[in-house]
C-alpha cells in the first residue's frame, strides 16, 4: 500500500520560480555596488615573475594575496588551496588577483591591459605523468591520498581460480553544468562580513571566511541566495569565491559581487574525477566470482580539495552490489596540474560503478554466459558483509527490483531479438544495479555533529532553523511537509527561510544525499517533541542534535565496519539504436526501479530520478570534456554538450517501499542514487548493439566507429 | 557612440541612451531591473534568457540594443499577468517541472510560444519547442508532462 | 564603442556600405557570440555596424515562375514554413540552433559568415543556389560555389550586400540531408550532407552532392558528379570507389573540440556512398 506522506505536494519554491520572482545572486544589486573580475594564470604549471598593472583610476581596486586578512588557504581537508595564488601557479585558470570597480567596462579594460611574466616549470599533465613523478609538485609521490582494504584471503582464492580475468576501465570529466553560474556577493560594514551567494553549504563557506580573515564567529554572516542548481559543484568551490568577495569587500568597503560568465565556469570550477580501474577477478569451475581486485586511479588535479573522501566512496562502491568472499580494494587519488577536481553528485561512485558493472559484463561476455544471469547469483542478500566487512543488516528488496524492471522493460525478450537483428540500426539493451551509502562516508555524521531547530511562532506556524539549502533538489517542500504533517499543520504553516548563520544552527551541508535522512529524521524528532510541547509557551524552540546509532561501527584507520549507516538501491534498463551509418547511438527507453526508503514526495523522488538519470547519460555519451596542456577544450555550452529535450528518453520509474528505522517516516536517501547505474546501463546497451565490449564513457561515435569498423 | 533607441517594453513605449551594441539582455536585467531574464551561458546555447520580441521567442543575449529600434520585447515580468502564464503555471506545479528554477521562466515562454501556434501539440513538437532552453534538473519528461497539460485544460487562452 | 547605422532602405544601407566599412548584421546569432565579451558588456565589435536585419526588401520570401527568392534577412523560422522550401533545405534550418535562434538567424548571415560548417551551405550548394549581391554601382549574381575562399573568406566586396538567395525549385526523384551533429537538436555539425539524384529509365540522370564541416569551404564536385551521370544503375556499385577515393581527396577535416578528422572523413564517404547506393541519408 502506497505510504501517504508520499502523495506529492505542490513544490513551494515552484510560483516564485516560474515568474522570474526568486531572487539569485545575479539578481542581488545593493546600493554602491562594485564588480569584480578575476586575473587567471594561462598555463599549468610557472613562476609568477613579474605582473605589470596599468594605472588604476580612482574607485577602482586590484586585490590580491597580499590583502588577504588572515590565511590564504581554502579551510578543507588539506589546506593546501589558496584563494589567491601564490608565486607559482598550479593550473590553467588559477585566479592571481582580482579587478574590482563600479563600471564594468573599465574594469574589463583594467584586466585586459594587465601583463603577466612567467617563467614555466614542467607541468604534470596525465595521471600516467604524475605516477612518473619525475618533477612532483605534491609530495614526492605526487599521491594526495591512497587507501587499500582486504576481505577474506584473496591471495588464496586468486591461486585457485580456474580462471583470471582483468579489465581496464576509464571514466573522463563530467561537468555539473548547473544551469546558474557560480557567484557571490560580500559586504563589510562595522566589522562584520557578510557572504550571500550561490552554495550548498553555508557553514563550509563561514569557517573558510573565517580561517581567510581570522575574524571571530560572530563577524561572519553567510547567507545562501536562491541557488540555480548545484550536484556537488557548489560543495567546495563556493568557499574561494566567498573569498575572493570577501576581501575585496574588506578591501574597498563596499558590497563586491562575482559572477562567473559562463565560459569561466567551466574553465576553472571542480569536475567529477577521471578515473582509470583496474580489475581483476578469479572466477571458480562453477563460473562465479571468488576474489576480485579493484584498483581505482584518480586525476585530483592542482589542490588536495575533497579528493580524499571522493576516493574512499569509490573504493567503498567498488564491488558494486556483489558478495564476493574475497576483496582487496586500492585507489589512489594523483596530483597534476589540472584544475582541481571535486565534488560531483554521486561523490566517486558514478566511477565505481561504471567499473565493476562493465567489469562483470566483461567476465560474463568471456566465460559465455549472460550478464544479467551473472550478475544475478552475485548479488548481495541481507546479512552479508560489506567489501569494509560491515553488515548489511536492513531488508534488500533487489530480486523483487529485478523483477520488476525486467517485466517493465520486456527485457528478457528484447535480449533476445537484439541480439540477433541486422542491418543499419541495431539495437541494444543493458541493465546495471546500483546502490548509494547514505550521508557522509565513515565518521563524517559523528565529526559533523548536525543540529536541527524547530522553532514555534504565532498563529499556529513554526519555522525550520536548518543550514541545508534548496537548490532545486526539493528540500523546501520535502522537509516542510515532514514537519508539518508532525505538527498536523498545513504546510504553508511551516517556514524555513534560505539559510543564514546568524541565524540558523550547523545542521551539516547540503550534500552526500544527508539532508532528509539525516537533517529530515533530525526534524522528525524535534518535531515529534515539539508537538508534545505546544502548549508550553509561545516561544519555544527544540533543537536536535546528530546521534550516530550505537550499533554501527566504523574504524577510519583500518576502513573496517560499516562506510554508511544505510544504503538506497536502484536498477536501470537502458534500450539504445545505433546508427551503424555513422555510430550515433539514441537512447530509445530507460525503466528504472528505486529502493529509497519511503519517498518523502513521490513526485520530487521522480525529478531526482529522471534528472540523476539523464545526467549519467550525459556522462555516458555526450558530455566530452578533456584537456590540451592542461586546459580544458570545451570552453562553452556549444562545446560542451549536455543533453536536449530532443536527447532525452522517456524514463518509465518506479519506487518500491522499504522503510528505514532511523529515517525520516522511513526515508532514505535518493538525490545522488540514480546517476550511478545509467552509465554503465548505457554501455551495456551500446556493447550489446554492437557486440563489442565497452571500457570507456563517454561512448563517442568516434571511438565506436574505430572499434566496429575495421 | 551612445544613440537613442526606443522600443516597446512590456506594453510602455521606453526611450533610451545607450550603445547599440549592448546586449538586450544586459538593458532588461540592468537598465529594467528584470531579474527573470537569467543569463545561462551568453551564447544562445540555454535559453534562460529567453524573451518575446514582436510576439516571437529569441534569445535576449544575442540581440543587439540598435537592432530593436521600434520593435515589441516582451518579458516574463508582464506574462506573469496573463491568463495563460496561470495556466502554464499550475501545469509545471502539477507536473513537477520546476526544481531549480532557473531555466523555468525561459522554459514557460518556450511553452507559449509552441501553444499559442499550435494548441494540440504532439509529444515530439514539444521536445522541439524546448530544444533551445537547457534543464539540468529534471531529464524534461515533467516539462513535456507539464506543457502537455497546458494544452489540455488552456484550451481558447492562447 | 563603435558607430552603428540603421538604415531605412537598401538603398540607404548601401550608400553608408559604400562610404564605411562596416559589419552587416542580420540576425546577429553568430556575431554576437563571436563579439561577446562578458556579462553587462556591450559585444566588442571592431568595426562599426551596420543593421541590416529590419530592410523590407531583405525580408521577402517568394516563390515565382519555379524559382524562389530568400531575402538574405529572412529568419530560419520562415524558411522552414514557406510551402516551396525544399525539404533538404527546411530540414537544415530546423536542425540550425533552436526556435529561439531560428527566429533570428538568417541564411544570409550564415553564408556571408563562411563557417565551414554553415548549415545552409551543402543544402543551397545542390539546389544551384545563385546570390545577389548589391552595390551602389549595381549588382551581380554568383553561384555559391564561387562565393567562398576560404573559413570566413567570401568575395563579397566591402561596398556590397548580400540581398537575396535565389534557386530553381528542384525535380529531382531522390533528396538526402543528413546532419550528423554533437547532439540530437540544438547542435552544431560534426559533418553535414546534402544531395538530390534523378534517375531515369535506370539511368543516373543527374546527381548533386555537397558536405558541409569536412573541408574549408563547402565541398560539391560537378565532375565528380558528372562520371556518376549518364551511368546504368547497376553500374554505380563498381564506380563508387574510385569516386569516394576522389571525394576522400577533397575532404580534408580538422580535429578539433567536437569532433575528429578521421571520423569526420570516414562519415563524409560513408553518406556518400549510402546515399548513392541505398537513397537513404
Amino acid at each position: 500500500m502506497k505510504n501517504s506522506i508520499s502523495t506529492p505536494t505542490d513544490r513551494l519554491d515552484g510560483p516564485e520560480k516560474a515568474s522570474g520572482k526568486a531572487v539569485y545572486t545575479d539578481d542581488i544589486r545593493p546600493e554602491g555596488l562594485l564588480f569584480a573580475r578575476t586575473l587567471r594564470a594561462d598555463r599549468p604549471r610557472a613562476r609568477i615573475t613579474a605582473i605589470r598593472l596599468p594605472e588604476i583610476p580612482d574607485n577602482y581596486f586590484i586585490v590580491d594575496r597580499n590583502d588577504v586578512p588572515g590565511r590564504n588557504r581554502i579551510k578543507m581537508l588539506e589546506d593546501d588551496w589558496p584563494f589567491f595564488a601564490g608565486e607559482v601557479i598550479n593550473h590553467v585558470g588559477e585566479p592571481i588577483l582580482l579587478v574590482v570597480g563600479p563600471d564594468r567596462e573599465k574594469v574589463a579594460d583594467i584586466l585586459n591591459s594587465i601583463e603577466v611574466e612567467y617563467e614555466d616549470l614542467p607541468p604534470v599533465l596525465s595521471i600516467d605523468d604524475a605516477i612518473a613523478a619525475k618533477s612532483p609538485i605534491f609530495g614526492d609521490d605526487n599521491c594526495f591520498a591512497a587507501y587499500s582494504f582486504r576481505k577474506g584471503d584473496p591471495d588464496t582464492a586468486f591461486s585457485t581460480a580456474k580462471t583470471v580475468i582483468e579489465g581496464e576501465f576509464k571514466t573522463g570529466y563530467h561537468e555539473q553544468a548547473y544551469m546558474e553560474p557560480q557567484g557571490m556577493i560580500g559586504s563589510y560594514k562595522n566589522g562584520k562580513l557578510t557572504v550571500t551567494g550561490s552554495m550548498q553549504c553555508p557553514f563550509y563557506v563561514k569557517n573558510a571566511m573565517m580561517q581567510l580573515t581570522g575574524f571571530k564567529e560572530d563577524a561572519v554572516q553567510i547567507i545562501q541566495a536562491t541557488t540555480g542548481g548545484a550536484f556537488g559543484g557548489k560543495e567546495e568551490y563556493p568557499s574561494l569565491l566567498a573569498g575572493h568577495v570577501a576581501v575585496a569587500a574588506i578591501k574597498t568597503g563596499k558590497p563586491v559581487k562575482l559572477v562567473l560568465e559562463r565560459g569561466e565556469d567551466l574553465a576553472v570550477t571542480t569536475k567529477r574525477h577521471p578515473s582509470v580501474s583496474r580489475y581483476r577477478s578469479a572466477i571458480d569451475e562453477n563460473g562465479r566470482v571468488i576474489a576480485m581486485e579493484a584498483d581505482i586511479t584518480l586525476d585530483g588535479g592542482a589542490y588536495a580539495g575533497l579528493s580524499a573522501v571522493v576516493l574512499q566512496r569509490a573504493l567503498f562502491a567498488a564491488i558494486g552490489v556483489y558478495n564476493i568472499p574475497n576483496v582487496t580494494v586500492r585507489g589512489r587519488v594523483m596530483a597534476t596540474n589540472h584544475v582541481p577536481s571535486g565534488a560531483f553528485r554521486g561523490f566517486g561512485a558514478p566511477q565505481a560503478f561504471f567499473a565493476v558493472e562493465m567489469h562483470m559484463e566483461q567476465i560474463a561476455s568471456e566465460l559465455g554466459m549472460n550478464p544479467l544471469t551473472f550478475k544475478e547469483i552475485h548479488l548481495v542478500r541481507q546479512g552479508d558483509t560489506t567489501s569494509t566487512g560491515g553488515v548489511l543488516r536492513d531488508e534488500i528488496k533487489i530480486h523483487e527490483m529485478l523483477a520488476k524492471v525486467l517485466k517493465m522493460s520486456n527485457y528478457r525478450k528484447k535480449e533476445g531479438i537484439f541480439a540477433s537483428k541486422k542491418g543499419r540500426f541495431r539495437s541494444g539493451i543493458g541493465l546495471a544495479i546500483y546502490l548509494h551509502g547514505c550521508g557522509f562516508t565513515g565518521k563524517g555524521e559523528e565529526i559533523i555533529k548536525g543540529t536541527a531547530t524547530i522553532r514555534k511562532l504565532a498563529e499556529d506556524r513554526a519555522e525550520i532553523l536548518i543550514s541545508n539549502v534548496e537548490m532545486g533538489q526539493g528540500a523546501q517542500t520535502t522537509l516542510r511537509k515532514i514537519v508539518a504533517r508532525i505538527l498536523e499543520l498545513p504546510i504553508q504553516n511551516i517556514e524555513y527561510a534560505n539559510p543564514d548563520t546568524d541565524r540558523v544552527p550547523d545542521s551539516g551541508p547540503t550534500v552526500a544525499s544527508r539532508t532528509v535522512i539525516i537533517v529530515g529524521h533530525l526534524l522528525e524528532s524535534a518535531a515529534k517533541e515539539l508537538k508534545k510541547r505546544w502548549n508550553e509557551s509561545e516561544t519555544l524552540s527544540v533543537s536536535k542534535s546528530y546521534r550516530h546509532p550505537s550499533y554501527i561501527q566504523w574504524d577510519q584507520d583500518k576502513l573496517q565496519g560499516d562506510a554508511y549507516p544505510a544504503y538506497s538501491w536502484g536498477i536501470v534498463a537502458v534500450e539504445v539504436e545505433v546508427d551503424t551509418l555513422t555510430y550515433e547511438t539514441a537512447v530509445k527507453g530507460v525503466w528504472t526501479v528505486h529502493d529509497v526508503g519511503i519517498a518523502i514526495d513521490e513526485e520530487i523522488i521522480r525529478g531526482q530520478i529522471e534528472g540523476g538519470i539523464l545526467q549519467g547519460l550525459g556522462y555516458a555519451s555526450l558530455e566530452v570534456m578533456d584537456t590540451a596542456d592542461g586546459a580544458y577544450r570545451q570552453h562553452s555550452f556549444t562545446d560542451y554538450i549536455i543533453p536536449t529535450s530532443v536527447d532525452a528518453p522517456v524514463i518509465e520509474s518506479e519506487l518500491i517501499d522499504n522503510p528505514y528505522e532511523y529515517g525520516p517516516f522511513g526515508a532514505k536517501c535518493a538525490g545522488e542514487l540514480p546517476i550511478a547505474g545509467a552509465a554503465p546501463a548505457y554501455a551495456a546497451a551500446v556493447s550489446h548493439a554492437l557486440g563489442i565490449e565497452i571500457h570507456e564513457i563517454p561512448v563517442k561515435p568516434e571511438i565506436l566507429i574505430k572499434r566496429a569498423v575495421k | 557612440m551612445s544613440q537613442i533607441i526606443q522600443f516597446t517594453l512590456n506594453g510602455t513605449p521606453v526611450s533610451l541612451e545607450s550603445d547599440p551594441m549592448r546586449r538586450l539582455l544586459d538593458v532588461l536585467r540592468d537598465d529594467f531591473s528584470e531579474t527573470g531574464v537569467k543569463e545561462g551561458c551568453g551564447e544562445g546555447e540555454c535559453g534562460a534568457c529567453s524573451v518575446f520580441l514582436n510576439g516571437k521567442l529569441v534569445n535576449s543575449c544575442l540581440v543587439a540594443l540598435g537592432s530593436i529600434e521600434g520593435m515589441n520585447v516582451e518579458t516574463i515580468v508582464h506574462f506573469k499577468n496573463t491568463p495563460a502564464y496561470r495556466v502554464i503555471e499550475q501545469a509545471f506545479s502539477d507536473a513537477g517541472a520546476v526544481q531549480c528554477g532557473f531555466c523555468t521562466p525561459g522554459m514557460v515562454l518556450a511553452a507559449y510560444a509552441l501553444l499559442k501556434n499550435n494548441p494540440h501539440p504532439g509529444e515530439n513538437d514539444i521536445r522541439e519547442a524546448i530544444s533551445g532552453n537547457l534543464c539540468r534538473c529534471t531529464g524534461y519528461n515533467m516539462i513535456v508532462d507539464g506543457i502537455r497539460l497546458a494544452a489540455k485544460r488552456g484550451e481558447g487562452k492562447w | 564603442m563603435v558607430k552603428s547605422y540603421r538604415p531605412r532602405t537598401l538603398e540607404e544601407a548601401l550608400k553608408i556600405r559604400s562610404e564605411t566599412r562596416c559589419i552587416p548584421y542580420a540576425g546577429g546569432t553568430d556575431l554576437m557570440v563571436r563579439y561577446r565579451r562578458g556579462a553587462g558588456l556591450a559585444a566588442g565589435f571592431d568595426q562599426p555596424v551596420l543593421f541590416i536585419g529590419q530592410l523590407a526588401e531583405l525580408t521577402q520570401i517568394y516563390e515565382k515562375n519555379g524559382e524562389l527568392t530568400i531575402g538574405a534577412c529572412v529568419p530560419y523560422r520562415e524558411i522552414i514554413h514557406q510551402r516551396h522550401t525544399p525539404e533538404i533545405l527546411r530540414q537544415a534550418c530546423e536542425l540550425i540552433g533552436a526556435p529561439a535562434v531560428q527566429n533570428l538567424g538568417t541564411p544570409g548571415g550564415n553564408i556571408c559568415n563562411a563557417s565551414p560548417a554553415g548549415d545552409t551551405l551543402p543544402p543551397l550548394s545542390v539546389l544551384d543556389a545563385n546570390l545577389t549581391l548589391q552595390s551602389l554601382s549595381g549588382e551581380r549574381n554568383v553561384s555559391i560555389l564561387s562565393f567562398f575562399t576560404g573559413p570566413g573568406k567570401t568575395i563579397l566586396r566591402d561596398d556590397e550586400l548580400l540581398t537575396a538567395i535565389h534557386f530553381r525549385l528542384p525535380h529531382f526523384t531522390v533528396e538526402g540531408y543528413r546532419k550528423v551533429g554533437t547532439r540530437k537538436a540544438n547542435a552544431l555539425s560534426k559533418v553535414s550532407f546534402a544531395a538530390f539524384m534523378l534517375k531515369e529509365k535506370e539511368m543516373l540522370a543527374d546527381i548533386r552532392i555537397a558536405l558541409g564541416a569536412v573541408a574549408p569551404t563547402v565541398v560539391r564536385s560537378r565532375e565528380l558528379e558528372n562520371r556518376l551521370i549518364g551511368q546504368p544503375l547497376t553500374d554505380l556499385a563498381k564506380l563508387l570507389p574510385e569516386i569516394l577515393e576522389s571525394y576522400g581527396k577533397l575532404i580534408l577535416p580538422i580535429t578539433d573540440q567536437r569532433s575528429d578528422a578521421n571520423y569526420r572523413k570516414t562519415i563524409a564517404l560513408r553518406l556518400i556512398e549510402n546515399f548513392v547506393l541505398k537513397e537513404e541519408s
